[in-house]
């Protein structure tokens, strides 16, 4: 799976760049299939989350306190369907690629860290981790052809450093516990973006009414 | 006193409850909560038990980052035990934490703490307005399944994106066929029963969230393209019988007898009597021949003989040329190997032992080289066939240079050890014939008998006999070569004993001389026979030699070439 994936990302991306060469493929086609990109990446991680959550019940991490917010939650982004509509389209995309570019870095400390977790299937989170991570950056990539066809403003990439560090905790409770939070931003973050790049897809879409 | 009592009554009202199940409520718990567009959302709970007394229930909520509590705005709108989230109280990405409480006069009861967030329990409403359209595709109906989706989801925007599913089955089953239809708002269904009742209903999911309700049921009734199905039916029945037809004409004939023996006859193989093909196979060529030769060629049997022969000349001779042709026969025969003869290590290509006493037309051997693997019968079947029909063309040819008409023996019978058999041979069939273009100008002076008592008779040794004047029966000139005459097949062909030292032309036999010598006349001494005695043939014949201008070849020519060996025939038997 994680072999077609990237074959998936290999295709994706020459069928941009041959985009932007050609200038050929109209941009409802290249949401369109950005959206497909970001709807699978969500999908991974809400696999990933329930995964987890099988095999760790989450009563022993209500015992502690939360963790504070995701480091992604300094970006302000639209909470309710008339701020999200309201907002122009290139911001929304400029949304999506700061928050992708945000889990570059935590994405890979939760590779990292899934050697060290006490699971009984560690191997097949491992599997999901990097395959959330090939999908990602294959997303990322078509983003920034994307911005290219698009206003200025749609370049801009907000800067949300991770700072977390690589360690995930000492012991078992609380490195489940990162681990677990950690998931659930990231699968949040994976929801907004593909939710604005439907919301993108639909609007470039408007002589095509079947696709929205 | 009084205020004592009335204490003790409120005392005693204030107790009687716990002593009668009241109770502070029960746990609640809240079910699901759900949300139909991404905008608002719902809660539902469970009560407890109530504990007996009446008990109200409120629905407490924080949202993520913030400490402020707040209560349910709107407990009516989803019905009972329901909170109703508007969409001024509905955030999205943002963490819900609900908590129910449960509230009656003596206590309150709080429920476990939910947290949700509104994106990830979406459920829509069903889809709307579903249609059913019987449509035509080129003559076959199909049904075109349309529908709305739910009013509140706002998928054009693209807020929510929804995928649908249709459900048909017919009205007397139990089990729904579902599709998937993707993103799209129409749906075709092919294949479905002529004249069937069916209920399509529709139902859709958001991208991530949970499938809807069915939509209701609508029904419809497929009309009837039953003359279509009827055409086709007759068309497969005519198809069956003709296939029944075939079926059954096949199975006719292979009762009588094989369709393969019908179309594919079986070649006919070799039927040579005595032809062995396993010793072909092994390259064997001696035994080849000596089986051959082993089989009942030459017929001893005289029932087999009557096969052999296909023609029979009469030939009547006086005493005296009966006598010749006896002694001829007899030095045919004695061409063979006798018991008291040497061996004959001849070739075979004159030999007696060949049979090969039979010249050609044209000199050559042709039946020698192309028959090396027929079978007896065949052989001298075909040799006296030919002979026959040479003889007839002969009839009128009288000149014949070369010496008339003489067949080669096929040379299957050269080999040493065929001599044994090849002398029963010559006795048992009679050999003296005679061409009819030899026998020519005169030929009502004698016709040659070559049935089989007369050959028996003829093979019989002749010792008695003196001078016999074979000259009149030989009016033919003939060459005798190297090879000498050689004997020919039954009725028309004259043999003689094939040898000869010189290549000269010699007219006729003059005579069975003494000795054993048969006296040949030379060609320009046909008029002249007495003149001088050139040669004599050594026939092996006990005769009277008589001084003729003859050439006489001695029997000890028989090991260069094809000679008369007389002196053989005597001893050996008569049959």
């Amino acid at each position: 799976m994680a072999h077609r994936e990237s074959n998936g990302r290999k295709i994706f991306i020459t069928v941009l760049y041959m985009v932007a060469m050609c200038r050929g493929v109209p941009i409802t086609d290249l949401l369109d299939r950005a959206s497909q990109h970001s709807d699978k990446l969500h999908s991974l991680s809400t696999t990933l989350t329930h995964e987890l959550d099988s095999h760790f019940p989450p009563l022993g991490r209500m015992v502690l306190p939360r963790p504070s917010v995701c480091h992604t939650s300094s970006l302000q982004t639209p909470s309710d369907k008339e701020q999200a509509l309201q907002v122009p389209d290139a911001d929304l995309l400029s949304l999506a690629r700061s928050l992708l570019q945000a889990w570059v870095d935590p994405l890979g400390v939760l590779s990292s860290s899934a050697y060290s977790l006490p699971h009984l299937a560690q191997s097949k989170l491992l599997n999901k981790i990097q395959e959330l991570q090939q999908q990602s950056k294959s997303l990322g990539d078509g983003l920034n052809i994307l911005s290219g066809k698009m206003d200025q403003a749609a370049q801009t990439i907000y800067s949300l450093p991770y700072r977390g560090g690589n360690d995930i905790g000492q012991d078992r409770i609380s490195k489940l516990n990162k681990f677990h939070f950690l998931l659930s931003c990231f699968r949040r973050d994976s929801h907004k973006i593909d939710s604005f790049l439907k919301v993108l897809r639909c609007r470039a879409a408007k002589l095509q009414p079947h696709m929205c | 006193m009084r205020n004592v009592l009335k204490w003790t009554c409120l005392l005693l009202l204030v107790g009687t409850p716990h002593a009668e199940g009241h109770s502070p409520p029960g746990k609640p718990t809240l079910t699901s909560c759900r949300s139909p567009e991404k905008e608002t959302f719902t809660c539902w709970w469970q009560p407890g038990t109530d504990g007996g007394l009446p008990t109200t229930y409120a629905l407490y909520y924080r949202k993520e980052n913030s400490d402020a509590v707040y209560q349910c705005p709107d407990y009516v709108t989803a019905g009972e035990n329901s909170c109703f989230f508007n969409k001024n109280d509905t955030s999205i990405w943002v963490n819900y934490n609900i908590t129910v409480v449960a509230t009656n006069r003596l206590g309150s009861t709080f429920s476990d703490p939910v947290d949700i967030d509104v994106v990830y329990i979406v459920q829509p409403n069903p889809p709307e307005n579903v249609s059913l359209t019987i449509m035509q595709d080129k003559g076959w109906p199909f049904l075109r399944v349309a529908w709305q989706p739910p009013r509140k989801a706002d998928t054009r925007s693209g807020w929510i994106t929804l995928i649908y599913e249709i459900g048909i089955r017919m009205e007397h089953e139990n089990e729904w066929e579902t599709h998937v239809a993707g993103q799209q708002k129409l749906f075709n269904i092919f294949s479905l029963r002529s004249g069937g009742a069916y209920l399509v209903q529709v139902r859709c999911k958001p991208d991530h969230g949970f499938w809807s309700e069915w939509s209701s049921a609508s029904r419809i009734r497929f009309p009837d393209y039953f003359h279509r199905e009827k055409s086709t039916w007759i068309v497969i029945t005519v198809f069956c019988f003709f296939i029944f037809l075939i079926v059954t004409w096949l199975l006719h004939v292979n009762s009588h007898r094989s369709v393969k023996h019908c179309l594919l006859p079986p070649v006919p193989g070799p039927k040579i009597k005595g032809f062995d093909q396993q010793l072909l196979k092994n390259g064997k060529s001696e035994a080849i021949f000596s089986a051959l030769v082993v089989s009942d060629f030459p017929p001893r049997s005289s029932s087999n003989y009557e096969d052999l022969l296909v023609e029979y000349l009469e030939v009547y001779v006086p005493e005296e040329q009966q006598v010749i042709l006896e002694e001829s026969k007899e030095l045919h025969s004695s061409c063979f190997k006798s018991e008291s003869s040497t061996s004959d290590s001849d070739s075979g290509r004159g030999s007696c032992d060949s049979h090969t006493l039979l010249i050609d037309k044209g000199g050559q051997s042709k039946e020698n080289e192309d028959r090396p693997v027929r079978t007896e019968d065949q052989v001298e079947a075909e040799d006296w066939e030919e002979e026959g029909s040479d003889a007839k063309e002969d009839m009128g040819g009288v000149d014949v240079p070369s010496g008339g008409r003489v067949k080669t023996w096929p040379s299957v019978f050269t080999s040493p050890s065929d001599q044994q058999i090849s002398r029963e041979h010559c006795l048992s069939d009679s050999m003296i014939m005679i061409t009819e273009g030899v026998l020519g100008p005169d030929p009502s002076e004698f016709s040659l008998s070559a049935t089989k008592p007369a050959v028996a008779q003829l093979c019989k040794p002749v010792k008695s006999r003196s001078d016999i004047n074979i000259s009149t029966f030989v009016h033919k000139p003939w060459s005798v070569d190297s090879d000498g005459v050689r004997p020919v097949t039954e009725d028309t062909t004259a043999f003689l004993q094939p040898f000869l030292l010189q290549e000269r032309d010699y007219s006729k036999v003059k005579r069975v001389g003494a000795d054993n010598t048969l006296l040949l006349q030379r060609l320009a001494d046909v008029a002249d026979v007495d003149d001088c005695e050139d040669q004599t043939i050594s026939t092996g014949i006990d005769l009277k030699t008589t001084p003729v201008c003859m050439d006489s070849i001695m029997p000890g020519q028989e090991a260069t070439s094809a000679y008369v060996d007389t002196a053989a025939i005597f001893p050996m038997p008569t049959h």
